[in-house]
């Protein structure tokens, strides 16, 4: 591999503090001071942005078992293009990631098919049934980084109780999907306005609020870190705000569609608008910003959840909750953030690096030497119209095809190698 | 429109309801089974209803009924504009009697032709008669008008057009209407 | 008024003009069942499916009268006649259909939005007859026409619709309709079947059978279901009936010319006694027959821009 110097890009990078003009240098996939390099290609940056790679901590792979939505080879790819260079792969696959065996399948084909790196969580139940507690310190064992039986929730309060216990003692977080099952039964939809307008069933937003709430309890009795995924109610956001003031190991996430599209987006029945938790009201929207903002929301993550178009064809009473995300969700978080005064870009960055690191337990995630080179170089003024044809995800499950946005991922370099350049 | 041109005024249009009156009282007045006056919608309904004034002073006191054919038409679906539908009233009952239909203007005998669908959906006269304010020559079925208050020979492109009333469009009258 | 739509999915999506134009319409054809031959040749040669998804039987029929009124040949498939068992989508199985070079769907699906899902992908017309708790806009047009028929028009008049209203397609065709047209719309009920919500878009929702009937010009009820009470929407059907139903003593509180009205079928002495069920202000029987005049003219209408 060959050194390489990105010269005269505003570096942001948030660990550090950093925000100014200069230049990164790599060789042999580290980050090195810039007298380092010998016989180094030189890629000018004048007016982009190089920051430290991004982290989407909530991804569906769909390998094993759905292949044909989605798979490592095609979602990593998508990642780079979203400008991230680490995922955290859901256990949700078929099987499900609950055992050493499923994480050593999944490390072993990111290593000869992934394009940027896959980081594993494993199930907190078997099967993600949330009935027994999975094998936690095998899966430790196999190199997991969190626990999560994302797209479920464990209803039983004692069954949780001990697994974020026990997770405690192997040191991995709890990456939780807050969702009480009696208030949701059978919603497909936001309960408010449109869902009575519309006569679909709706999802209370106080069977999140419950789950947010019950796990608060948890994290502040175990003293244990529970992160809450895709926060998407406004009172969820207000019950973490004064959780965290309260020093409770809590941490919430904010995903793109929860920031830039309501409930009102479902009266045409278009099932790319079909999601859990699902598309809330404009006060729940602008409050999910509001968290972002004052940052009780540490993370943006994007629930990637590719489903294949016939999947996605029919009622929408039948289709699969979910939407894909990581080709859509730096442009869009740009967009409703940075150009409407929300955040700062180096805020939003934090968003997508610090944010979800910290979340991981992982230590000093920047461009300091002697790092891993896993960069992201974003133009900043790039104005464009999201095509979804031109995913290089297998899905095109996205309600935001079409959409004008500004700030593009123009480079990705995983261990020092260009993964994704446009 | 691109132009229009009065071939009968409102004095043509009352000498010809007069003088188609004293046909057909001569044909019926005093028929057993009595007689009928059925105006196609639109234009054929006050035409109609001065026959009926007229016939009275022949001694005759006809029923007097109203068709509408567009449910009955054969271009449905076809045209880019869809026919209103007009009120049908048959208030009496059409069995055995002599029923005169009535319209404005015998073109391609379509409507005629659908009338006579509709019409024989209420019952089954003892006599179907036609009478028409002009008969423009040409029809595309076999249909004949009985009674005519005028005959009209006119390119195919033109419009024949029976008003009634002073205050319509352009007035009381016959006209010859084409448009581009 | 021109008629341009090539679908009637829903009421929500109509404007008064394109409401009055169906109800004008719907009065000429009203005529044409009172005939000895009580049919027309309008549909000749046309083919309407009617596809139910979900069982009925009144809303069928009077579908199909309406469609053997017009002339069209028509064809029933019923959902566990229809290959969606076997595994096929909902899309595959119409598409399917429209291969056979069909004109119209009427479909009935136990999903919201069915209709405007598959009617985006098809090129024959498509006619919503009920989805899941959305709409059932033929309907509420049947209803409109019986009020119009009745009170003469809408504007300022009081309309209250009492009962599931949270579960009712009805209702929420019924509400958007009135509303358009410029009546007072009052949502009576328990406060569990009567969501405050729809307050936000100009309705009075109200959880007492007093206020809610007092004033009213007309007082449509709809069928309380059994099955909601085992989810624990309401203890129980007597419970009900004793705070909401509609009972000779209710009468005494309403206007002496109230219309009571029911889309069917009716649950006798739950929520409507029987003694008002046929008593003089009902017009329950009327609205069916009126059911026919205007799901003629719906056809009519839609059939008239089918290319």
């Amino acid at each position: 591999m060959k050194d390489m110097i990105l010269k005269n890009a505003r570096v942001i990078d948030p660990a550090r503090g950093i925000d100014s003009v200069g230049d990164i240098a790599i060789s042999n996939g580290v980050i090195v001071e810039t007298s380092q390099v010998r016989d180094a290609e030189v890629i000018d940056l004048t007016g982009k942005i190089v920051s430290p790679g991004f982290i989407d901590v909530h991804v569906h792979l769909r390998q094993p078992g759905n292949t044909a939505a989605e798979t490592v080879a095609t979602g990593t790819m998508a990642a780079a293009a979203g400008g991230f260079t680490s995922i955290v792969a859901m256990p949700n696959t078929t099987p499900a990631a609950d055992n050493a065996g499923a994480i050593e399948l999944l490390k072993r084909t990111a290593l000869e098919q992934g394009v940027v790196r896959v980081l594993a969580c494993g199930n907190m139940t078997k099967g993600g049934k949330g009935e027994e507690m999975a094998g936690i310190g095998s899966l430790k064992a196999a190199g997991v980084v969190a626990l999560s039986d994302d797209g479920k929730c464990i209803q039983d309060h004692a069954l949780m109780r001990h697994v974020v216990e026990y997770a405690k003692s192997f040191d991995l977080p709890i990456l939780d999907h807050c969702e009480e099952k009696t208030l949701a039964a059978g919603g497909v939809m936001h309960e408010g306005k449109w869902s009575v307008l519309l006569g679909i069933n709706g999802i209370s937003s106080a069977s999140e609020e419950l789950m947010v709430a019950r796990n608060i309890i948890l994290a502040r009795q175990i003293d244990w870190k529970i992160h809450m995924q895709h926060i998407s109610a406004a009172e969820s956001v207000e019950l973490l705000r004064r959780a965290r003031k309260a020093g409770i190991k809590v941490t919430g996430e904010a995903t793109p569609h929860h920031i830039t599209l309501t409930d009102q987006c479902i009266k045409k029945f278009d099932t790319n608008y079909k999601m859990n938790p699902p598309l809330r009201s404009e006060a729940d929207r602008l409050a999910v910003i509001e968290g972002l903002a004052d940052g009780t929301l540490t993370a943006i993550a994007t629930d990637h959840a590719p489903h294949t178009q016939t999947a996605k064809m029919v009622e929408f009473d039948h289709a699969p909750f979910g939407i894909i995300g990581l080709e859509t969700a730096f442009p869009l978080c740009f967009t409703e953030l940075v150009t409407k005064g929300v955040l700062t870009i180096p805020q939003l960055i934090e968003k997508f690096t610090t944010g979800p690191a910290d979340i991981l337990g992982m230590k000093d995630y920047s461009l300091a030497p002697g790092n891993a080179a896993d960069i992201a170089v974003i133009d900043p003024e790039a104005k464009w119209t999201i095509d979804k044809n031109e995913f290089y995800s297998k899905a095109r499950n996205t309600p935001f095809d079409g959409f004008e946005v500004q700030g593009r991922v123009i480079m990705t370099v995983v261990g020092g190698k260009v993964v994704f350049r446009r | 429109m691109n132009s229009c041109k009065q071939l009968f005024d409102a004095a043509g249009i009352e000498e010809a309801i007069s003088r188609i009156a004293g046909k057909i009282a001569a044909d019926f007045a005093g028929d057993p089974r009595g007689v009928a006056l059925v105006g196609i919608q639109q234009m054929g309904v006050p035409l109609a209803e001065k026959l009926c004034e007229a016939l009275k002073s022949h001694g005759m006191d006809p029923e007097f009924g109203k068709l509408d054919i567009t449910m009955y038409r054969d271009d449905f679906g076809t045209r880019d504009i869809l026919p209103m539908i007009n009120e049908t009233n048959i208030g009496f009952a059409v069995d055995d009697k002599v029923i005169i239909l009535v319209d404005d203007v015998l073109s391609s005998g379509r409507t005629i032709r659908a009338a006579l669908d509709a019409l024989t959906d209420f019952g089954r006269p003892g006599l179907i008669r036609l009478t028409v304010m002009v008969d423009r020559g040409e029809p595309e079925f076999p249909i004949r008008a009985d009674y005519v208050g005028f005959n009209v020979s006119l390119p195919a492109d033109r419009k024949v057009k029976v008003r009634f009333d002073e205050t319509a469009e352009f007035g009381c009258g016959i006209f010859d209407v084409q448009w581009k | 008024m021109q008629w341009t739509r090539k679908d009637l999915l829903s009421i929500y999506d109509l404007s008064a003009e394109e409401i009055t134009c169906i109800l004008d319409t719907a009065e000429k054809f009203k005529e044409v069942s009172e005939r000895r031959v009580k049919k027309v040749p309008a549909l000749r040669g046309m083919t309407v499916v009617n596809f139910f998804v979900e069982p009925s039987t009144r809303t069928r029929v009077s579908f199909e009268l309406a469609e053997q009124r017009l002339s069209a040949d028509v064809v029933n498939m019923q959902a566990q006649a229809s290959s969606l068992l076997k595994g096929e989508t909902l899309l595959d199985t119409v598409k399917n259909i429209e291969a056979l070079q069909v004109d119209l769907v009427v479909m009935r699906h136990s999903a919201p939005g069915a209709q405007n899902f598959i009617a985006k992908h098809l090129n024959c017309g498509v006619v919503n007859a009920g989805d899941g708790a959305h709409e059932h806009p033929t309907q509420a047009l049947l209803d409109l026409f019986t009020i119009r028929e009745k009170k003469g028009g809408f504007k300022g008049l009081n309309v209250t619709i009492l009962g599931d209203i949270l579960h009712s397609r009805v209702a929420r065709s019924n509400i958007w309709g009135l509303l358009k047209l410029g009546a007072n719309v009052t949502l009576a009920g328990p406060s569990t079947l009567v969501p405050r919500e729809f307050e936000e878009i100009g309705c009075r929702v109200c959880h007492n059978l007093k206020d809610a009937v007092k004033d009213a010009d007309v007082v449509n009820l709809l069928r309380i279901q059994h099955e909601r009470q085992t989810v624990g929407f309401f203890p129980s059907t007597g419970e009900y009936s004793s705070w909401f139903g509609i009972k000779g003593a209710t009468m005494d509180l309403m206007k002496k010319d109230v219309l009571i009205m029911h889309p069917g079928p009716i649950n006798r002495d739950v929520e409507l006694a029987s003694e008002v069920a046929d008593g003089s202000n009902s017009v329950i029987l009327e609205q069916v027959t009126n059911g026919l005049a205007v799901r003629m003219a719906v056809l009519f209408l839609i059939a008239g821009v089918q290319k």
